[in-house]
C-alpha cells in the first residue's frame, strides 16, 4: 500500500502541471487584446492595450509565455494575480485557510445527518421517514445553492440576526488586527486560532459566520449521500449475514449499528471524499453570497477578469486537492473493505 | 457565470423585497463609518491609481491635493495644501496663462507628523509623472504641464532631457511652488484639484521608493505590478485619514481618522471601506445597520427602496456621458460576424454603411430616448445634445437634439446609400459588455425602434465581455456599440477629446475625422477666457449635431445610506463619498 501511495504522490506534480499547459493553451485562444484587458479598468485607459500587450509579452507564442511563468514558478513564484491583488501563492495561502475551515465546518453536519437519514429511510423503507427524507434531500437538491443561500442568509440574518455575513463581526475583526492585542493567526482557521489564543468570544463570532455558509452547503450536499446511504444500506439488510445476525438473536439496533451500517458505509466513503474535494475546490456561490474570502469565490472571479496567473495558480491548486482527495478515498476504501488490496 | 450573476442579482431582488428591517433605535458603531462597494481599489498609491475604488479611498481622504473643489461646484475652487487659489488678479497665474503659483500652507503634518514642504509637492508631481505605467493616469499630468504623453520613446526607453525639463517646469522658492506649462492649458485648475495628491518625500524615500533625481527614474518608471511600488500598501499623506490596513484577502480598507490635521479633525474616528459583491447580503448588512453607506445600481434600486432607517438620494449629477456608437469605417479583415453579408443586400452592412449621414441621421430619428430613459434608466435619465454632460461648464442647455420621428426616419433612410437602404434593407450588430442591464435594454429599445421603420431592416443585439468589447471596438471591428465615458478631471476636454477628436480614444474607433473639429478642441484647450471657451464648446456640440456620430445621454445618480448618516454632500468631481465631514447619530 505505500509504494501505491508513493506512486500516486509522485504523478501529483505530473497531473499539476498537465493541467496548468491545458489552461494555458486554452487561454491563448482568446486574442493579447483580450487578455489584456485584465489590465484594464476603465476605457480612458484603452489607448495603452498595446503597450499593456508588449509589457507583459501577451503575443508571444504560447510556449514562450509558458516557459516564462514555469522559470518563474521554479524560482517559487506563482506570479501576480490582478484579482487578489497578490501574488499567487500568497493569495491561495490566504483564501484556502477559510474555506478549509468552512469544509470541516460543514462536513461534521453533512456526514451525521446524511448518515442518520439515510439509514433511518432504509430501515423504515416506506415509512413516514423514509419519505420525509426522499422530500427534504430531494428539495434541497432541485434549487440551485444561491436560491438556498440568499433564504439562508435573509431568514438567518435579515430576521434573526443569527448568522451575519462575512468572516467575524466589526468588534472581533478589529480586535483580531490590533497588534495590541497580540491575536496570532497560527492556522488561519478562525475558530482554531481563537482557541489557540484564548480568546472564546472570538471563537463563537466566527462560528456564527459560518453556521450560515455551513447550513446551505448542508442542505445542498446532502442529498446525494442520503440516497447513496440509504440504497447501500437497503442492499446491506438484505444480505445473508445480517439474516444470519438477526437469526442469532441480535437486537436490531444492534444487527443495524455494528453489522449492517458499517458495510454500507463504503460506497458513502467514496462519495464523501468527493464532497470533500468539491468543497475544497471552493463553493463559489455560497462563498459569495455570504462574503466569505474562500478560495472558490477567488477562483471564479479571476476566471472571469482572465487573470490568467491566478485561473493557473487557481486550477493548479485545485488539481492537486483532487488528487490527493482521490488518493484518501481509495485508501480509505481499502481500509474499509478488506477484499480491496491496493497495489 | 454572467448570467448566473444576473440571477442571482434577480433573485435577490424578488427575495429580499418583501422584508421588513429590524435593526432599529440606537445607532450602530456610532464612531465608525461603513462603506460597502463591489470593487477592489488596485493599490494604495497615488502615482499609480487610475480606478474609481482606490481614488474613493486615497483621494482626500488620505492624500490631498494642493486646491479642492468649492462645495458642489466643478468650475470653482478653495485652497487646501495651498493657501490661496491662483488666478490672474491675484498674480497667481501669469497673463500669458502659463505659470501658476501656489503657496503652500504652513502647519500641515503628515501622517508620520513630519511637516509639509513645498519640496514634497514638487516630489509628488515628478512621481506622479513619471511613474508613467501603462494605461495609468500620469499622462493627465504631463500633457497638462509638459505637453506630451508618455515618458518613453516607442521602444520603451526613457526620453532623454525630459526629465530636467519637468525638474525645471516645476520651481520651489521657500513656501512657494512655480509651475509653468508650456501651453497654457485651461483644464489645468480642476487637474490640479484631482491629481496633486501629495506624499512626504523623507518618508517615501525610507520606504525605498524615487529617491527624487534623474538616475532612480529606472526604477520608478513603469512598474510591472502594482505590488512593486513602495506605497502600494502603505500611505504617509495629509488627509483627514491616516492609512491603518488593507486585507486584499478579507477585501476590505481600514482607516483612522488623523487628530492632527491641519483642519477640524473629523467627527468619525474609523472609516472602513469593505468589498461585498453580492448584492443580497449587501442590501442585508444596510438593513441590519452593518453598513452606512452601499453601492447599489440603478437595477438592484427597488430592493432598497423602502427600507426603515435607510435613505436613498437620488438625481445626483455625474460626470459620465453614455453614447451609442456608429463606426464609419468597420473593420473586416479576416470576416466579422457583425456585418452580415458584409454587403446591402438584406443579410449585412458593407464596412463603410454608417460613413453615409442619412443612415445615421436615420437611426438618430429612429431612436425612442423617452422609452429608452424610461424602461432602462427607471427615468434617471436624460437625452444628450453632444458629449459634454450636463452639469459641467461648457454644456450647452439650449442645444438642438433629435427626437423620434418614424417619418424623418424612413425618409432618412430613403435617401441613404442611393435608396438602395430602404429597397434591399440591412442586418447589422449593436454590441455591449454582458452584465451591463441597462445597456443590454438599451440594445433591444435600438433594434425596436430600428426595426419597426422597414420589415427588411435587422439588428442583432449581442453582449460580449468587457475585455472583448474594448478589443473589438478598439479594432474598429464593432458596427454599434455601447459605452460610457467618465470624467478623468471636470473638464469639457476630457469629453470633447475621447469623443470627437480624430486621434480620441471613441472617435478614432469610429473612423471620425473632422479637420474643423480637431482645430476647435484644440483652441478651446488652451483658451483661457471662458465666455470664449463655452462658445467653442457650443460650436462642437453642433457639429456633434450635425454629423451625428453617437447618440449621447447623461445619467444621474443615486446614493443609498443610513438616516443616520450625517455630513453627506456631493460634488460630480467625486468618485465616492467624502468622508470627512461625514458623523453618525
Amino acid at each position: 500500500m505505500a509504494s501505491y501511495i508513493a506512486r500516486r504522490l509522485v504523478l501529483l506534480p505530473v497531473v499539476a502541471f498537465g493541467v496548468t499547459v491545458l489552461i494555458f493553451a486554452l487561454l491563448q485562444f482568446l486574442d493579447p487584446a483580450i487578455r489584456a484587458g485584465a489590465f484594464i479598468t476603465n476605457p480612458n485607459q484603452l489607448k495603452a492595450i498595446d503597450a499593456i500587450i508588449r509589457k507583459y509579452g501577451l503575443d508571444q507564442p504560447v510556449y514562450v509565455q509558458y516557459w516564462t511563468w514555469l522559470r518563474e514558478v521554479f524560482t517559487g513564484n506563482l506570479g501576480w494575480s490582478q484579482t487578489a491583488r497578490m501574488p499567487v501563492g500568497e493569495a491561495i495561502l490566504r483564501f484556502f485557510p477559510p474555506t478549509l475551515e468552512l469544509t470541516l465546518v460543514a462536513f461534521v453536519p453533512i456526514m451525521l445527518i446524511g448518515v442518520w437519514m439515510g439509514t433511518a429511510a432504509a430501515v423504515h423503507r416506506d415509512r413516514l421517514i423514509d419519505h420525509l427524507s426522499r422530500i427534504f434531500s430531494i428539495s434541497f437538491r432541485s434549487l440551485p445553492s444561491f436560491v438556498w443561500g440568499l433564504l439562508v442568509l435573509m431568514v438567518t440574518y435579515g430576521r434573526l440576526n443569527w448568522f451575519p455575513p462575512g468572516r467575524l463581526s466589526l468588534e472581533a475583526d478589529l480586535f483580531v488586527r490590533n497588534p495590541e492585542h497580540r491575536f496570532v493567526a497560527y492556522t488561519g482557521l478562525m475558530t482554531v486560532d481563537a482557541l489557540l489564543n484564548g480568546q472564546l468570544w472570538i471563537f463563537v463570532d466566527a462560528l456564527r459566520h459560518l453556521a450560515g455558509p455551513a447550513l446551505t452547503l448542508t442542505m445542498v450536499s446532502i442529498a446525494l449521500l442520503v440516497r447513496v446511504m440509504r440504497s447501500s444500506m437497503l442492499e446491506v439488510l438484505n444480505q445473508d449475514y445480517v439474516r444470519t445476525a438477526r437469526s442469532k438473536g441480535l437486537a436490531e439496533p444492534v444487527v443495524i449499528d455494528r453489522h449492517a451500517r458499517k458495510n454500507a458505509l463504503i460506497p458513502v466513503i467514496t462519495l464523501s471524499s468527493l464532497t470533500i474535494v468539491g468543497l475544497l475546490g471552493g463553493v463559489v456561490i455560497t462563498e459569495t453570497i455570504f462574503n466569505f474570502p474562500g478560495i472558490g469565490r477567488w477562483g471564479a472571479f479571476a476566471a472571469q477578469q482572465l487573470d490568467i496567473p491566478g485561473v493557473t495558480g487557481f486550477t493548479m491548486f485545485v488539481a492537486a486537492i483532487t488528487v490527493l482527495g482521490n488518493l484518501l478515498a481509495d485508501v480509505l476504501y481499502a481500509y474499509f473493505d478488506p477484499r480491496i488490496r491496493l497495489q | 457565470m454572467g448570467s448566473s450573476r444576473k440571477l442571482l442579482a434577480l433573485a435577490a431582488v424578488i427575495l429580499l423585497a418583501g422584508l421588513t428591517g429590524v435593526a432599529q433605535g440606537q445607532v450602530r458603531n456610532p464612531d465608525t463609518l461603513i462603506y460597502v462597494s463591489f470593487a477592489d481599489p488596485e493599490t494604495m498609491d497615488p502615482a499609480y491609481a487610475y480606478d474609481t475604488a482606490s481614488s474613493t479611498i486615497i483621494l482626500w481622504h488620505i492624500y490631498e491635493t494642493l486646491v479642492f473643489f468649492s462645495g458642489s461646484s466643478t468650475g470653482t475652487f478653495v485652497p487646501m495644501l495651498a493657501t490661496e487659489v491662483p488666478t490672474v488678479a491675484n498674480g497667481g497665474i501669469s497673463p500669458d496663462g502659463k505659470t501658476y503659483t501656489f503657496k503652500i500652507r504652513d502647519g500641515v503634518k503628515f501622517h508620520d507628523g513630519s511637516p509639509l514642504t513645498a519640496e514634497d509637492v514638487k516630489y509628488s508631481l515628478l512621481r506622479f509623472m513619471f511613474m508613467d505605467r501603462d494605461g495609468g493616469p500620469s499622462e493627465l499630468l504631463l500633457a497638462a504641464i509638459l505637453d506630451t504623453h508618455g515618458t518613453r520613446d516607442e521602444r520603451g526607453a526613457l526620453k532623454p532631457g525630459l526629465f530636467a525639463e519637468a525638474d525645471r517646469a516645476i520651481q520651489v522658492s521657500g513656501n512657494t511652488v512655480r509651475i509653468t506649462l508650456k501651453k497654457p492649458f485651461a483644464p489645468f485648475m480642476s487637474i490640479m484639484a484631482m491629481w496633486s495628491m501629495t506624499v512626504s518625500k523623507k518618508w517615501a524615500i525610507t520606504q525605498g521608493d524615487w529617491n527624487g533625481t534623474a538616475a532612480g527614474l529606472s526604477r520608478l518608471n513603469n512598474p510591472k505590478k502594482p505590488e512593486d511600488t513602495s506605497m502600494f500598501n502603505k500611505a504617509n499623506g495629509t488627509g483627514p485619514f491616516k492609512f491603518v490596513q488593507w486585507d486584499r484577502a478579507a477585501r476590505q480598507v481600514i482607516l483612522e481618522r488623523h487628530d492632527t490635521y491641519w483642519r477640524q479633525p473629523a467627527a468619525l474616528r474609523r472609516v472602513i471601506v469593505r468589498v461585498v459583491e453580492d448584492f443580497g447580503a449587501r442590501r442585508l448588512m444596510l438593513q441590519q445597520g452593518d453598513a452606512d453607506i452601499v453601492a447599489v445600481s440603478r437595477p438592484e434600486q427597488s430592493g432598497v427602496e423602502g427600507l426603515p432607517g435607510v435613505r436613498i438620494i437620488d438625481d445626483i449629477s455625474r460626470l459620465i456621458t453614455d453614447g451609442i456608437f456608429m463606426n464609419m469605417n468597420i473593420n473586416v479583415a479576416g470576416g466579422n460576424p457583425d456585418v452580415g453579408s458584409g454587403r446591402l443586400d438584406g443579410a449585412g452592412i458593407p464596412p463603410d454603411f454608417f460613413a453615409d449621414i442619412n443612415v445615421r441621421r436615420g437611426i438618430a430619428y429612429a431612436f425612442d430616448y423617452t422609452t429608452m430613459i424610461r424602461d432602462c434608466w427607471r427615468g434617471k435619465a436624460s437625452a444628450g445634445n453632444g458629449p459634454i454632460p450636463k452639469g459641467m461648464f461648457g454644456h450647452p442647455s439650449g442645444g438642438k437634439w433629435y427626437t423620434y420621428d418614424p417619418a424623418r426616419a424612413a425618409a432618412a433612410f430613403r435617401e441613404a446609400h442611393g435608396g438602395r437602404v430602404w429597397t434591399a434593407g440591412f442586418r447589422f450588430g449593436v454590441l455591449w459588455n454582458t452584465g451591463n442591464a441597462t445597456r443590454a435594454c438599451i440594445a433591444s429599445v435600438l433594434k425596436a425602434n430600428i426595426e419597426a421603420i422597414n420589415p427588411r431592416f435587422r439588428v442583432d443585439i449581442r453582449s460580449i465581455t468587457f475585455p472583448t468589447l474594448l478589443q473589438q471596438y478598439r479594432e474598429s471591428r464593432l458596427p454599434v456599440w455601447i459605452l460610457g465615458w467618465a470624467a478623468d478631471f471636470p473638464d469639457p476636454d476630457n469629453f470633447v477629446t475621447p469623443f470627437m477628436h480624430s486621434d480620441g480614444t471613441y472617435a478614432k474607433a469610429q473612423g471620425y475625422k473632422n479637420p474643423e473639429v480637431d482645430q476647435l478642441i484644440l483652441r478651446a484647450r488652451f483658451e483661457p477666457d471662458p465666455a470664449k471657451r463655452r462658445a467653442m464648446y457650443a460650436k462642437l456640440h453642433e457639429i456633434a449635431y450635425n454629423d451625428v456620430t453617437t447618440l449621447y445621454s447623461y445619467r444621474v445618480d443615486f446614493q443609498v445610506m443610513r438616516s443616520w448618516v450625517r455630513g453627506w454632500y456631493y460634488n460630480p468631481a467625486f468618485f465616492g463619498p467624502y468622508f470627512y465631514p461625514m458623523s453618525k447619530q
